[in-house]
Formats: C-alpha cells, structure tokens, sequence
C-alpha cells in the first residue's frame, strides 16, 4: 500500500513536473495541463497542487530564472523527488497489477 | 514598470487587479506568482487578446487570493519568534500612547468624532429597542391578535381597529381554537372623586374580565380571575391607590366616576403598566354592568377593542379567512338592516368590507390607525431612519478616522522604515497600527458612554420616552457594544494598518515621499461619500422642517386666536348655561358656545352615517357635530351659502348645517339649501329627516394628515366644553377672574382651560419631535463630518508649507493662495451635491405622499443644502489655508 494517498489530479500534477524535467514551474504546469489534457484550471489550483506535492515529500523546489516577461521576478522550479519518483512508479505498478486482473470478457465489452 | 513597459509589446495586466493581488496574496509566494501570472498574462494577450486576458488574469487572481490560495510553510530557519510578544505588545502600548499625545489635533478629533458618533449609536439603539420591544413584556405576546375591519363606504376606505360589542362572544362561540378573548373600550376622561377630593383621570378603560388572562399585567392585590367579573368593579394601579388612599389599604373601598359618582368598587391593585405599552390605564374597569357591552352588532357601537388569544405556534392567518366567512354573515345582515341592501348590491356599488388581524406586537409600529389607537403609536419608518443615520455617522466617524491616519502616515513613515530596517515584519507592524487604532476606539467608547451618560435624559425629554441605560448592562448587550467598538477600530484601522506597513524601508528612510497620488484619491472619494450623507441629511431636514411649518401655518377655516376652551364644564350640570351667560357679561368675552364637540385634539368623536332623502342607500360617513346657536360665530367659520342657526325659527330642531365636502359627498353642489337627508336611524328603523339651512367653508377639525372629512352640525344640548371668544391683552387677569366665577358654582372639578392654538400645536407633536430629532443628528453628522475635514485640510496645507513659501516668494497673493487649497475641497463637496440631490429628492417625496396637504420639494432647498455644504466646506478649509497663507514664507523655507 502506498504511504501517502496522492489525489488524481496531484498525480497528474506530479507526472507534469516529471515530464517538464527541471523545466517545472507554475506557468510551464499549467500550459502543459492544458496541451496534453485539455484541462484547464484556474492557477490557483495548480500553484496549491503544487505547495501540497511539496509539503508532502513528492516534489521539491528552488527560485531562480528570472526573466524580463515576468517584470524581473523569479520563478520557482519544481523537481520530482525520489520519493515523488517512487510513488508515480507505485502507481503505475498497481494500475498495471489491476488491469491483469480484469476478466477478459469486461475488456471487450468496453469496447477493447 | 512603466520603463520596462516599453519592451513589453503586450502591456501589462490591469493596475488594479495587480495591487488587489499584491495585497492579499501571502508574502511567501507573492513573487513567484507574481511572475507566473504575468508571464500567463502575456501569453493569454497573445493568444485571445487583451479583454480575454484580463478576465482570465481577473479570475486566475482571484485564485490565488484568501481563502482560496494555500500558504507555503515557513522553513523553521527563517522564523524563530511568533508575531505575538508580549515585550512588543508593551511597546505598542507605549508607542500608541506617545503618537496620541504628540499629535493633540488629530488624536482629538479622532476621539471626539468616534465618540460622538458611538454615542448617536447608543442612543439610537436606545430608542429603537424600546420601540421594538412594545407590548412583547406579555407573556402570550406572540399569541395574541386583535380584530380590526376594513370599510369602503361611497369610495371612502375608513378602517377602525374597533368594532361592535358582539364579535367576541361570536367569534369564540365559534372557533374553538380561540382561547381567550377580551374587549377594551376607551371612553376617555372623567372625573373621580373619593370623599371630598376629585380628580381628572385621563387614563380610564373599561374591560371584560378576561383581560388579565391576554395581558400580563402583574397584581399586587386582588385575584386577576375574578376581580372584573361584578359590575362597577375597578383595578387600580399602585400609583393611584396611593394618590387617592395614602397609606389605606384600598381594597373594597369605592372611588365615584363623573358628576353622578356612580360608585365603583376597588377589587384589585396592579403594578404600573409598562411604559412600552400601546395602551396605558391607570383605572380599568368592568364592562359588565355596561348596556352598550351587552348589545348585538359588529357595525352598530363600534368602539370595542377585541383581543383574541390563539394557541401556540398558531399561524394567525389562518384563522382569517374563516372570520372573514362569519363576518360576510353578521355584516351582511347588519348592511341589510341599516341600508336595505344586499351584502352583494353593497359591494356591487364599490363598497367594501373585510375582517383582518393585526398582531400584538405589529400595533405599535405598523398599525395604520394612527390616532385611534389608545395610545399614540410609532411608526416604522422612523425606525429605518434612525437606524441608517445611525449606521451613517458611524461610517463617517470610521471614514475621518482613516483619513486621518492615512493623510499623516508621512510622520510616520520613518518609524515604519526603522522598525521594517530592525527585522519588523508586516503583520507585526500591521498588529500595531491595529492596536492603536482599536485602543482609540476604545477610549471613544468611554467618552462616548459619559456621552450618553449626560445626554439621555435630555433626550428623553425631546422624544417623551422613558429610556434608561440599563439596557446596557445586559451581558449581551454589553458584549456586543464592546465588540462593535473593537470591530469599528479594526475596521477604520485596518486600511492605515496595511498602507502604513507596506511602506518600503529602503524609500522612506532615504526621506523620499511615499506615493502620494492612491491615497489621496482614497481620501477625496471618502470626503465625497461623508458630504453626500451630509448633504442629503441637510435637504431632509429642510424639507421636514418646512413641511411642519406648512401644516401648523395652514388657513384652518376657523379662528383659532383668542379663543379660550374651558374644559369640562358639564361638571357644573344645570349650572353650565349660567356660567356661560355669566361669562357673557365680561365686556372682554365677545361670544360664548357650550359643545362637546372641539375642533382639532382630544374631544369626543361622534361618526356617522347620514344619507340623502332620495338615495337612502347611499350613506355618507360624516363627523357630527352637536353645537348651540353661537358655535360657528364664536369659532369664526364662514358662511358659503345660507345661514347659522337661530333662535327665530323653531323649526331649526330639525335643521342642520353641512360643511363643503359633505356638500360634495351628498352630491348636492348646485342648490344644497333646503335638500333634506336622513340623520339617524332609529333601532325600529324610523328614519329622522332633517333640512339643510347653511353650508359653512371648509375647515380642519382632524390633523393635517388627514383629508378634511364631511361635516354635519345638529343644534343640539351638548354639554362639555365651554368656548369663549375674547378680546383682550390681558389675559392672565380674565383668566383669575373666570376662575373665581367657576369656583363659585363649587364643582367637583378644578377650572382647566386651553387656547384652541395651542391644541392645535399638540396634535403635530410627534412629528414635531421627530423633526428636532431629525435635526439634531444631521447637526451631529455635518459636525463630525466637518471635524474630518478640519483634519484633512490642516494636513493638506501642512504638507505644502513649501510650495506655499516658493509660491509666495514668487509673489502669488494671499488669496491665491486660499483659492489654491480650498479648490480641490470644493469640487469634492460639489460631486457629493450632484450625487446626493436626485436620491434626497426621490426619498422626500416618498415621505410627503403621507401628507393630505403638503408642499412641494422645491430646487432651492438643494440650492440651499449644496450652498451651505459649500459654506461649511469654505470655513473650515479657509481657516487653515489663511493660515498657512499668512505665514511668512522666510519661517517655511528656512528650514531646507
């Protein structure tokens, strides 16, 4: 069983972070929420999402970056943790687990 | 920013949405996001263009604001001390104490107006929960409903909140669900004598003895349930036991009612009834020996308060329908009676007639019964009135104090420069200003209480009420007083708090000026808001005060100067006509009239209905008049068409003269004299007839709030009242003298009199006083108000000292000078005129649709209202500017 329980959409958060690769901070988040899931959220949730991944252990975080679009003020970026790597694995190797466990007639019923 | 805008070629967000953010955003993550949100604002510009970017900026700030936004811990290393210490609270103490007493102008008139304004509130609560909390000392308070009738007579709504003897017994014969009911009838004054001693008791009612079952009416002697069951018993309160009794014990004993002394016997001694009461007794006595009580009717002797008692948790509209169905029956076939029509014809014509309830506790405030009730009632509005003032000054008290403390945060900024250099943080320094603000409040509330402390009884005297403090000491009154004062020094400190402590250390310290520009535009919308309340107090005040004076200055068609009403003459019985003819004889008494019938105040009322001979079935309700031979001349009406009464007909007996609007309302306009019309049915259904003489000119015997009503005048023995027409200066001398031959008759009763002006001054006493309370708070208002201005132009010219000093180095004159500062003030007090003279007009009209007769709000009461704002705006201001203008320039910029 995992240890913390990680919500559906701070899951998704945390893959995002994973996938941006040292790029992660609220706006690349955000935009790449709305590319690859179509999914958009105010920054509020996401800004949060990300404070609650940091508190927990799964994310961590430094400022720097600054650029002149954002008026000289630094960004903080997110990287994924070893402990945020080996839950987004727990994950997935559950889900893999389960999914071996559908009977066969369920998947073509569903159209699979 | 406004350099790096040039690089930017999609702008930047929205000014505003970018403080809101940087206000309330928490100060861990403000610059992350900060970036983020304009980086997003930028993208969004491009992709969907500027109106989309600003919705999304808008809501995606909204986002990140309290509550919605999660604070990021502090790592522990960063803070090791929690914002609350004692040793700094201490501090704050010492420091807000020290800020008081240096800044004497502001700290005063901080506190002055905060306590004024505490004490206006005070008051006004006084008032208003007296107001509220009439008739609820009644333990059924909820439960109880009294029974009132709507008439439509020939187009004519008359609604009465009496009705005939028999509805109680009815309605409890027929609703089971009624637990109780009870009549109250009011007959007015008499005299009570017990041995020798007499006096004019003005509270008397009568009563069935299930009165105290409804009303809670605590007793001290005597058994509730029975002490009303005999005939001619009576309850008296303590008070009067004591003025009648002494020390003697009363019960049993009987006291003798008017000039028969109909002896009543003493079964009961209650306590004073409450002052909060809509009815008010200091005699109540049985109405079972009472023929009138025993009769059958709902229209016939409507004079019967009746009170029912429902059962708990009982919605009172449901009993109305079904009253309504009983009473379609019993007023049915009393309509079939008196006018030989059908309930359905009586409707048919547009006449009307319905039964409703009114709750108890409705009475005082919303009972649209104004003078008969049995005490005078209050009125609702005045409640929402009083409230709002007291909302507004309070608001405004709040609104000098942030202005205050915003226009001299510059002598402040340094503190905050070396207290944010010496590792302060923002909320710390947000806590302190809160704390001085919360402690002014405090001490305002402390001079507000000695306030109110000195001013209640006053106050008392100009609204007639009995208010005491000791509301106040209630534990929840009393908490939630301190907690409004903490909350209001929280509130008019909260602004000051996070302008002073956002002040950038590294600026101030160097000695730079804050932004001046957002404060003060702050500053000038307050001073519009404060003037707007002022200026609409200003206009209602006027507009009030004009329209008493219009009523009390209105033609009454009659002559109400020098005549003299000597009160209660019926006392004297056979001896009335002698007095009068004695009277008579002074060579200052031009004419006298025995009637009971008085125009304008308290005097019995005898209304109506009279009919036409043709149309017997179109009554006219009328007020009726009994009146001798030289009412109208001793009273000064003019004749229209016809003649008075006289002695040289006999057949007179049966004559009446009409006033105009009876005229009308008979329909009679083209040759009145001579018509004939019913006067009076009798129970067997005998019509009397009776021919019209005279027709007199309109006059106002009811309260200008009222439609002069028609008017039918009988010749008739009317014992009452004496008037005497008199021609005289020296009133006090014919007055002993008419004394001295009233106390030669020996009447029970004592000589009263009174001049038929001042009764006529009575009757607009409440609005009289609702005018001066008017008055008084707007005074109040404009005081506060300008108190605040005072401040802000003593800081303005302060504040430009300098430019004064280069401006008269240069030459500018003195009265350039004044101009200079006074502009800006004016203009603000000129967009509060603008702003507050269309809503001030709306409301006042709403007020003066109550009046029957009444003015028109005119332009130049707004012309009047804007020019002394104007002026006040100019005094205040002036005095500062002439001050700063006169000062020698060599003093202002030595210092440089």
């Amino acid at each position: 069983m995992r240890r913390t329980y990680l919500g559906e959409f701070e899951e998704v958060v945390l893959l995002m972070v994973a996938i941006l690769d040292g790029e992660a901070y609220g706006v690349t988040v955000s935009q790449a929420l709305e590319e690859h899931t179509g999914r958009v959220v105010t920054f509020g949730t996401v800004h949060n999402t990300l404070i609650r991944l940091e508190e927990k252990g799964f994310v961590g975080s430094e400022l720097g970056g600054a650029t002149n679009e954002r008026g000289g003020r630094r960004k903080r970026l997110f990287h994924v943790t070893a402990l945020g790597n080996r839950a987004l694995q727990e994950i997935q190797q559950l889900r893999k687990q389960l999914w071996q466990l559908m009977p066969p007639t369920k998947l073509r019923l569903s159209g699979l | 920013m406004s350099a790096s805008n040039a690089n930017q070629p999609h702008g930047l967000p929205p000014r505003w949405l970018h403080k809101l953010l940087v206000w309330f955003h928490p100060e861990e993550t403000i610059e992350e996001v900060e970036g983020d949100l304009n980086e997003l604002y930028v993208y969004w510009y491009k992709r969907s263009g500027k109106r989309q970017a600003t919705m999304r900026y808008l809501l995606n700030v909204v986002s990140v604001l309290p509550p919605f936004v999660k604070r990021r811990q502090r790592k522990q290393e960063y803070r090791t001390t929690s914002n609350i210490q004692p040793v700094m609270i201490r501090n704050y103490f010492t420091i807000a104490f020290r800020n008081l007493k240096r800044q004497k102008v502001s700290t005063s008139i901080n506190i002055v107006g905060l306590a004024i304004g505490l004490a206006t509130c005070l008051l006004i609560f006084l008032y208003i929960e007296n107001e509220l909390s009439y008739d609820r000392y009644n333990a059924k308070a909820d439960r109880i409903v009294r029974v009132a009738i709507n008439l439509r007579l020939n187009g004519e709504d008359v609604d009465e909140p009496t009705l005939g003897p028999s509805v109680a017994q009815d309605l409890i014969n027929e609703y089971p669900e009624i637990q109780e009911v009870t009549r109250i009838r009011n007959q007015g004054s008499r005299f009570v004598s017990y041995g020798t001693t007499a006096f004019k008791e003005d509270y008397i009612l009568y009563s069935d003895s299930t009165f105290f079952q409804v009303f809670s009416i605590p007793f001290l002697k005597g058994n509730p349930k029975t002490a009303l069951k005999e005939p001619n018993t009576l309850v008296i309160t303590e008070e009067i036991a004591r003025k009648y009794f002494g020390k003697a014990d009363p019960m049993g004993k009987s006291l003798g009612f008017g000039s028969s002394k109909t002896p009543y016997r003493i079964t009961g001694v209650v306590s004073k009834v409450p002052e909060n009461s809509h009815f008010r007794f200091d005699m109540l006595a049985s109405l079972a020996g009472s023929e009138e009580a025993k009769k059958i009717g709902w229209l016939n002797s409507m004079n019967f308060y009746t009170y029912l008692v429902l059962p708990e948790k009982y919605d009172y509209r449901q009993l109305e329908p079904k009253i309504s169905r009983l009473a379609e029956k019993y007023i049915g076939s009393e309509i079939q009676k008196y006018l030989g029509i059908s309930a359905k014809q009586f409707r048919d014509k547009g006449d009307d007639f319905g039964i409703f309830l009114q709750p108890l506790t409705d009475i005082h405030l919303n009972s649209p019964f104004q003078g008969r009730e049995l005490s005078p009632p209050g009125d609702i509005r005045y409640v929402y009135i009083l409230t709002s003032i007291a909302v507004f000054m309070l608001l405004i008290a709040c609104v000098n104090f942030m202005n205050l403390s915003t226009a001299t945060a510059a002598r402040r900024a340094r503190e905050v420069g070396v207290r944010k250099a010496l590792g302060s943080a923002k909320g710390q320094l947000q806590q302190q200003f809160l704390i001085e603000s919360i402690l002014m409040s405090v001490i305002a509330l402390i001079v507000g209480l000695l306030i109110v402390g000195l001013t209640l009884s006053p106050f008392n005297q100009l609204t007639g009420k009995m208010l005491s403090l000791d509301v106040l000491i209630s534990p929840l009154v009393a908490t939630s007083l301190v907690a409004c004062t903490l909350l209001v020094g929280a509130l008019a400190g909260s602004y000051p708090a996070f302008y002073l402590s956002s002040f950038k250390p590294v600026l101030v310290l160097k000695g730079q000026k804050t932004t001046r520009r957002d404060g003060l535009n702050l500053r000038s919308g307050l001073v519009v808001f404060q003037f707007f309340i002022t200026i609409t107090l200003i206009i209602a005040t006027v507009t009030a005060d004009r329209q008493l004076r219009y009523m009390q200055a209105q033609k009454v068609g009659f002559d109400r100067e020098q005549v003299l009403v000597i009160h209660d003459t019926y006392m004297l019985q056979k001896n009335e006509s002698v007095f009068r003819e004695k009277l008579l004889q002074y060579p200052q008494v031009i004419s006298g009239s025995i009637s009971g019938d008085v125009p304008v105040g308290a005097s019995s009322v005898d209304n109506g209905a009279v009919m036409t001979k043709e149309n017997p079935d179109k009554g006219v309700v009328s007020r009726r008049y009994r009146v001798d031979y030289e009412y109208i001349s001793t009273l000064g009406m003019r004749m229209v068409q016809g003649r008075n009464f006289s002695k040289s007909f006999s057949s007179d007996s049966s004559a009446v003269v009409l006033n105009e609007t009876a005229v009308k309302a008979l329909g009679w306009q083209k040759n009145p004299i001579g018509q004939e019309l019913i006067g009076s049915i009798e129970g067997d259904g005998t019509k009397k007839y009776y021919r019209v003489i005279g027709v007199v000119s309109d006059f106002h015997f009811q309260s200008l709030r009222e439609k002069i009503a028609p008017l039918v005048m009988f010749l008739g023995n009317n014992s009452g009242n004496i008037l005497v027409k008199t021609r005289t200066n020296d009133l006090p001398k014919l007055l002993t003298s008419l004394k001295q031959q009233w106390n030669s008759f020996a009447s029970a009763a004592p000589f009263t009199y009174s001049f038929l002006d001042d009764r006529f001054e009575q009757v607009y006493l409440s609005e009289q006083k609702i005018g001066q309370v008017l008055m008084l708070f707007s005074g109040l208002t404009i005081f506060i108000a300008c108190l605040g201005l005072f401040g802000l132009a003593t800081y303005t010219a302060e504040q430009r000292t300098k430019e004064i000093g280069v401006r008269k180095v240069l030459g500018a004159s003195v009265s350039s000078i004044i101009a200079l500062l006074s502009a800006h003030f004016l203009k603000l007090v000129l967009i509060a005129l603008a702003l507050a003279s269309p809503i001030a007009w709306y409301a006042m009209n709403q007020w003066l649709k109550d009046f029957a007769y009444r003015i028109e709000v005119e332009w130049w009461i707004f012309a009047l209202a804007g020019l002394s704002a104007l002026g006040i705006t100019l005094l205040t201001v002036s005095f500062q500017a002439i001050k700063a203008a006169l000062l020698n320039p060599v003093k202002s910029l030595r210092s440089e």
